[in-house]
């Protein structure tokens, strides 16, 4: 038994300190101002004041911690992606993610189990080559591996999925993991609490407040606060936030469901995702399967379910998982994706002086949390975009300089 | 599943439709800075937006206006109130 | 079956057919009609399940499907539910999560160790150091999960129904059947579902021993079944509410699939535990569970009972237990007994002891209940330490409800909390939503079934389209049926707020004082509501729980967000049957009958390649030893267009006729090039790309008549063209019209030097280069077929492309076929045509170009009129792109006689240790005897290298050498040419 597990028994008292602070009074001033408490947010809280001393920050979240996406999502974490600003920046996330139980003295349940993208055609199948080769090239563990290899690890797929459309290979990334979603927004914000941020739960930015170009303060439903420095880290709630600046940008938002099942006593290993298909899966730590399909097909500001989501999810998993049809679905939900035209994030400075954006998400946001939130700590301390995040500018779409990470989207969780 | 009113047939499910996204025009004359801004950036608060959605099983385009945060149709649009001609683009020397 | 009893008059079993089954090795036998749980409680088996992390004994909680500790698996089912599953001949069932037997399990020792298991402990422990969490976390998913499953089941999938109604009511209780009843009679369309497999809700296990509810329960059972205007779907479940009233009924034989115009909720309450001390033990139970078990089943739920209650239904729940014969030692009521109506005066007359005031302190008992511990209660604790024990083998909690309406938060409805009441109640309902019943605070009879009747009213004039004043208080109940603060701490814990998770008072206590201390925080961190049941005897103790740490309202506390399913949903009903459409071409049944490999295509089967005897010739110049039969297959095939003949299918791309005064305008505003001035009888390649530029669909376009044009598009984006096509009519207001012959029109292209020759005998069109060039398009006909040949160049010989109706392409297909046997024809496949087509240097789209190319990187800036075009889509981002241009695809080829690991598709090309590039087509080309391809390549290398190099399998590096393109026929002499010149 680990030591702090006696350690909780010898106690009388339940002696544990505060993650979160309580509720108080918003202060008039904070040098930066962060809106949105996800693991974006708490993440870049927690960077601003541990790397760059700034701790008068305040955190202004409408709901809870950690309830917009960070808590919807499926909690997959890779760096497989198709461009080499794509690979770069997401391997810089899953090495911070591989120390954050460290660094937080939380336990995250990051859990590294291997992460099969299927290829059921040809041109699929030339993908993941093109995926594998970059990645390899950035010193990324990702291989095309054929169906002999896949049979050994998931050896309970039906590899010709029932007669139509069977996989032919897939891309074999061995660092795919998943993580406990809701423990990273914690750690970082308990993180970010020890040294100082203040995190405000249900409070709802009504404006910010700009003198020509520059940014100086924030209206909330809890009152004002003047400062020169905000970030909106808010994924589903983006274009409300650059409404109220003016500022014009390419995200829509598409629901984004996912559903689990009942649990059951692990079996799966493995993280399996099928583009063609449209499905992803992995087992959690309580037993669950936890499943997804691509985003919705229209726009909709909206986290409400629909039964056509689950029945074209179960109907495309018996495909890979027949077994599946003797298990039950328990839960639905959805979480709201802010969607760019070539799926990669926009991040960094804006044409307002003082105002930064972190969005783009899409459905890629939590795997992107710790780098996230470390490159935009740097970028706001520094008034400098770092150079990890230059791709994601907003001005590339003016520019006509897009990212091409679209040949590994689809399904790309 | 949602229903749409299609113009042609009534109410079908929404698995019948795809969808275009909001209306846009393309604007003439436009410098670098307005037809990017055409091209990629979105009227995307939530709120009334018109859109244009197809009907795959009638092949019939139309448009709606839909309040995106609660999905509600709010109207019709007539396709003849958004309509417009092709710029003349000239390519600056 | 010793806990039988005689006969109960609503009984569902039937006596006259007894069923045997299997429990952990032993032999059950139950009647037709009991649950799993029934039947074996009707043998004293109250020991049914373990708890999920504490492997703690557990029996009957609600007999509602919400008993997830009685959870049993089969060599053929896992995660059964024993409350809700009816019993079959054969079963052989076992507990889930348990650690060897079910009476000996070998985890129950976890539960010693709870206090070192604090809330949250897993976030504190186990991650240190880094290098064991891999160990522990092992351990952990081994005691992860509930029951097991065999991977080597096969698929089943059950067929889904869909229905329509006018009135959707969900719950077939009182104020179900009243409500349906009067909408029917108003003339409505009704479907009226139940869960259970009868109907008639709490009126036939609360009321059962009521007299007065006798007359009322057969009235409306009656007219239910029998109303024309009502169809009853028992058995069924609704999952969840959906957009635009759209519930599945889910029940044992699949999924309808029903809309509904007006939807009343008649879902009522779902009765809560109190928390105190061992209030999970076997033995301890819902008061409505054992008025299921005794009227539904006839089993008796134990031989002498404490009863603990905090509203008149515990005293209805002694009454009946007395009257099935159990002796009740006490009951036990949280309040003063002045409070109380008739049933307690009942109780109260029969010399039941009742200890006002009081409430259970603890249970006792070790795998099953023997005694309770009574406490005096002054509304918050039991800490006087004046106690009373019971001993018993049955406690029954009568404490309060929470509303079953979980569908009513998901349609948008508002719910608040009502202090007299104490319970959450509707309060303002989305358009076409109702409530009535105990779910709406209705309680007596008289109140279900006016409120019933109300909700149909309302639901009746929103259904005529009139507007209505819903006033949801009319029939409310004045007196509290629920408690408000039900929870007994205990020094000692083990008081479960959650008995699905193993959540005990104090962790919910905890960690709200670690910070979580919102509801939904405190779900997550707690897991409070997460387990099977989600939440339905949990999230209301816990948002009192939270209310009172905080100090806040329960309405300021708010609820989590109570998401779809209502029961889990079998995946097997959820997935209908499998449906995988595909399209044949009209040729298909020839391609099978002569060796075709057949590839998908989107929904389409397209040939690949073919299989047919072996041509002995043609297989040598490939070099046949060493390559496959596929590959040999394809090679043959390549070299039979190259020197005699070819035919392929090629029914599948999109064919698109476009007709009216503004066709040509259309044209041009989708496509790159000018198709306005296309000559009558020509045709033009049509690039089309979207309005940034990137290039989405290429074809080829050709003129009918003036206003008459002939537009292809590929296979994949057949549909999108049409698609894009119509769109630009009704943004541009264009006078066209638009038909789709990509189904009804077939398509072959006849390639090859030969071509012209056969076609000659065939058709009356003039095929002579003058009157029919390249490029050109004509109509006539072909075996007596009216055709439309199209003279094209994609696989780079003279060749024809033949489009005609559908039903004629067999013959046509057959015909060509077997007149072009002399010219050595073959039919090839879509590989055969890669390799031509890249032998011509051609680009597919979406191989070659990718989700951002343009034309200039493709190497197509002749495909872009940027000045002599005024508008098409996409036109100034090409223009300024054109400027940007940062790579461009380029022809490359490898040593004749290369013998290296060949490099493949996607391959990058590496400069300088940078990715500059990567293959997007290779083949080895029979016509040049030495592998070519395409790459996309960076600028400036793309223009000035002399050798690239590649890194292939293995991470070898393999040079390649840059060359123009067409590889082959390099100024399309072989295309265009006359037949007598290249034969």
């Amino acid at each position: 038994m680990p030591w702090r597990l006696l350690k909780f028994g010898l106690q009388s008292e339940h002696n544990e300190p505060r993650f979160f602070p309580e509720s108080k009074p918003l202060k008039s001033h904070y040098d930066v101002v962060i809106i949105g408490g996800g693991g974006h947010g708490m993440a870049c809280a927690y960077y601003l004041a541990k790397e760059h001393g700034i701790t008068n920050v305040a955190v202004l979240e409408q709901g809870y911690i950690g309830g917009g996406n960070t808590g919807r999502n499926t909690t997959i974490v890779r760096s497989n992606y198709l461009t080499p600003e794509g690979v770069k920046f997401y391997d810089t996330s899953v090495k911070l993610f591989e120390d954050l139980a460290d660094d937080f003295d939380l336990n995250i349940f990051y859990s590294t189990r291997g992460h099969f993208t299927l290829a059921h055609t040809d041109s699929a199948l030339r993908t993941m080559r093109w995926r594998a080769e970059v990645n390899k090239h950035q010193g990324i563990d990702s291989e095309v591996v054929g169906r002999e290899e896949i049979a050994k690890e998931v050896p309970y797929m039906d590899l010709d999925c029932n007669g139509h459309a069977p996989v032919m290979g897939a891309l074999y990334h061995a660092p795919g993991s998943v993580a406990r979603h809701d423990a990273v927004a914690w750690g970082y914000a308990r993180g970010a609490y020890n040294r100082g941020v203040e995190i405000h739960q249900k409070t709802r930015v009504t404006a910010i407040r700009t003198q020509g170009d520059k940014v100086v303060g924030v209206d909330t439903d809890r009152g004002q606060i003047s400062c020169n420095k905000v970030i909106s880290m808010v994924a589903g709630s983006t274009p409300r936030i650059t409404e109220m600046l003016g500022i014009r940008t390419p995200i829509e938002i598409f629901p984004l469901q996912a559903c689990v099942s009942e649990p059951v006593k692990p079996f799966m290993d493995t993280i399996v995702v099928s583009g063609s298909l449209h499905v992803y899966v992995s087992q959690s730590s309580r037993g669950e399967l936890v499943m997804g399909a691509s985003v919705d097909p229209s726009v909709l500001h909206s986290t409400r379910s629909s039964f056509d989501f689950v029945e074209g999810l179960a109907d495309q998993m018996l495909d890979l998982f027949p077994f599946m049809s003797r298990m039950k679905v328990m839960r639905q939900w959805a979480g709201m994706s802010d969607i760019t035209p070539d799926f990669a994030p926009i991040m960094g400075k804006t044409p307002i002086d003082g105002f930064y954006l972190d969005a783009g998400w899409g459905t890629w946001g939590f795997k992107a949390t710790p780098v996230s939130g470390k490159t935009m700590a740097w970028t706001v301390a520094n008034d400098k975009t770092h150079e990890l995040i230059e791709p994601f500018r907003l001005s590339r779409f003016a520019d006509f300089d897009l990212v091409g990470e679209k040949g590994a989207a689809s399904v790309g969780h | 599943m949602k229903l749409l009113d299609c113009p042609d047939i009534g109410k079908r499910p929404i698995s019948e439709f795809d969808y275009l996204g909001e209306i846009r025009i393309p604007p003439s004359d436009a410098d670098e800075a307005t037809w990017a801004d055409y091209v990629f950036n979105r009227d995307n608060a939530p709120g009334v937006l018109r859109e244009r959605w197809y009907h795959r099983p009638t092949g019939r385009w139309f448009i709606l206006e839909r309040n995106t945060l609660t999905d509600e149709v709010v109207g019709l649009v007539d396709p003849a109130d958004v309509r417009y001609k092709e710029p003349n683009y000239e390519v600056p020397a | 079956m010793k806990y039988r009893l005689d006969p109960q008059p609503l009984e569902w079993i039937d006596r006259r057919e007894s069923v045997s089954f299997r429990f952990e090795g032993q032999s059950f036998s139950g009647f037709r009609g009991d649950s799993l749980s029934s039947a074996l409680l009707a043998s004293g088996q109250k020991l049914l399940g373990r708890s999920f992390k504490y492997h703690r004994p557990r029996g009957v909680l609600s007999m509602a499907n919400h008993d997830v500790n009685a959870l049993f698996q089969s060599d053929e089912a896992t995660n059964i539910r024993g409350d809700v599953t009816p019993v079959s001949e054969g079963l052989d069932l076992r507990a889930c999560n348990v650690n060897g037997s079910l009476a000996n399990d070998k985890d129950s020792y976890i539960g010693l160790l709870s206090r070192f298991l604090p809330v949250g402990f897993y976030y504190k422990a186990f991650h240190k150091p880094k290098k064991y969490f891999p160990f522990w976390e092992k351990i952990i998913r081994e005691k992860a999960g509930l029951g097991e499953i065999n991977t080597d089941w096969t698929a089943t999938r059950q067929p889904k129904q869909y229905g329509f109604c006018d009135v959707l009511v969900i719950g077939a209780g009182a104020s179900g059947m009243s409500a349906a009843l009067t909408a029917a009679d108003a003339g409505a369309d009704v479907v009226l579902v139940d869960e259970n497999p009868h109907i008639g809700g709490s009126l036939d296990y609360q009321l059962a021993n009521v007299e007065e509810a006798a007359g009322v329960r057969a009235d409306l059972k009656t007219r239910v079944r029998s109303h024309a205007n009502i169809r009853l779907l028992e058995g069924h479940y609704a999952a969840g509410w959906y957009t635009d009233h759209y519930v599945p009924l889910v029940g044992a034989d699949g999924i309808v699939k029903m809309r509904a115009e007006q939807v009343i909720m008649a879902t009522g309450v779902m009765e809560q535990p109190s928390v105190f001390r061992n209030n999970d033990l076997p033995g301890v139970m819902l008061a409505s569970a054992a008025q299921r078990l005794i009227t539904r089943y006839a089993v008796k739920p134990g031989q002498r009972a404490v009863v603990l209650t905090g509203n008149d239904e515990g005293y209805r729940a002694a009454l009946d237990l007395l009257e099935a014969g159990i002796e009740v030692a006490a009951v036990v009521d949280l309040e003063w007994l002045d409070k109380r109506g008739p049933w307690a005066e009942q109780v109260k007359a029969k010399n039941i002891p009742i200890l006002e005031q009081s409430a259970i302190y603890e249970a006792k008992g070790k795998d099953a209940l023997t005694g309770v511990v009574v406490g005096e209660f002054d509304g918050r604790g039991c800490d006087s330490g004046l106690t009373r024990k019971f001993a018993c083998d049955l406690l029954l909690m009568s404490v309060g409800w929470a509303p079953a309406s979980q569908m009513l938060y998901q349609s948008g409805c508002k719910l608040g909390y009502d202090k007299k009441a104490h319970q959450i109640l509707p309060r303002a309902l989305s358009n076409g939503l109702h409530a009535c019943g105990r779910l709406n605070g209705a309680f007596t009879l008289e109140q279900r079934l006016a409120d019933g009747e109300r909700a149909a009213k309302d639901a009746m004039a929103q259904l005529k389209g009139e507007a209505i004043n819903m006033d949801l208080t009319l029939h409310r109940d004045s007196a509290a049926h629920s408690h408000d603060w039900p929870i007994i701490r205990h020094p000692k814990g083990k008081n479960f707020l959650d008995i699905d998770e193993d959540l005990q008072l104090k962790d919910l206590i905890n960690a709200a004082k670690e910070g979580f201390d919102n509801i939904e925080l405190m779900k997550r961190f707690s897991t409070n509501g997460m387990g099977p049941s989600q939440g339905k005897h949990s999230n209301m103790n816990g948002i009192r729980v939270l209310a009172e740490i905080t100090g806040k309202s329960i309405d300021e506390t708010g609820s989590t967000t109570a998401r779809p399913m209502f029961h889990p949903v079998p995946v097997s009903a959820m997935a209908g049957r499998r449906f995988r459409p595909e399209r044949l071409t009209p040729m298909h049944q020839w391609h099978l009958d002569n060796g075709v490999q057949l590839m998908e295509a989107g929904q389409w089967m397209r040939p690949e390649y073919y299989l047919p005897v072996s041509e002995a010739g043609a297989s040598d110049a490939a070099g046949a030893g060493q390559i496959d039969q596929r590959q040999q297959a394809i090679l043959q095939e390549v070299q039979a267009v190259r020197s005699g003949l070819g035919l392929i299918d090629v029914s599948t791309l999109g064919k698109i006729e476009v007709m009216g005064p503004d066709a040509a305008r259309l044209l041009d505003v989708v496509y790159t090039m000018k198709m306005s001035t296309i000559k009558i009888g020509m045709t033009r390649y049509a690039l089309a790309v979207d309005d940034s530029g990137v290039i989405i669909d290429d074809g080829i376009v050709g003129r009918i008549a003036e206003d008459r044009f002939y537009v292809t598009a590929t296979t994949s984006h057949a549909a999108a063209a049409f698609r894009t096509l119509s769109l630009k009519i009704q943004e541009l207001g264009l006078n066209v019209r638009l038909a789709n012959l990509t189904g009804s029109m077939a398509a072959m292209n006849l390639a090859g030097p030969a071509s012209r020759k056969l076609l000659s005998g065939l058709t009356d069109v003039d095929l002579s280069e003058a009157n029919f060039p390249y490029l050109g398009m004509r109509e006539g006909t072909l075996c007596g077929y009216p055709v439309r040949l199209i003279r094209v160049g994609f696989v780079g010989e003279l060749g024809y492309e033949i489009h005609l109706s559908a039903a004629g392409a067999m013959e046509v297909w057959e015909t060509l076929m077997r007149e072009g046997q002399s010219a050595g024809i073959r039919p090839f496949g879509v590989e055969a045509q890669r390799i031509l087509r890249l032998e011509k240097g051609h680009i597919i789209v979406g191989q070659d170009t990718d989700g951002l190319t343009n034309p200039f990187e493709a190497n197509m800036s002749w495909a872009v009129p940027l000045k002599s075009k005024p508008w098409f889509t996409g036109k100034p981002s090409l223009a300024l792109l054109k400027a940007r241009c940062q790579r461009k695809l380029i022809g490359f080829r490898l040593p004749q006689g290369f013998t290296g690991e060949l490099p493949k598709e996607c391959h990058l090309i590496i400069e300088n240790g940078e990715i500059a590039g990567r293959i997007t087509s290779i083949a080895y080309s029979p016509s040049l005897g030495r592998t070519i391809g395409l790459a996309m390549v960076d600028l400036p290398l793309a223009d000035e290298a002399t050798e690239l190099k590649v890194r292939v399998d293995g991470g070898a590096m393999v040079s390649i050498e840059p060359c123009p393109t067409p590889f082959y026929d390099a100024d399309g002499a072989r295309q265009t040419a006359d037949l007598t010149e290249v034969a």
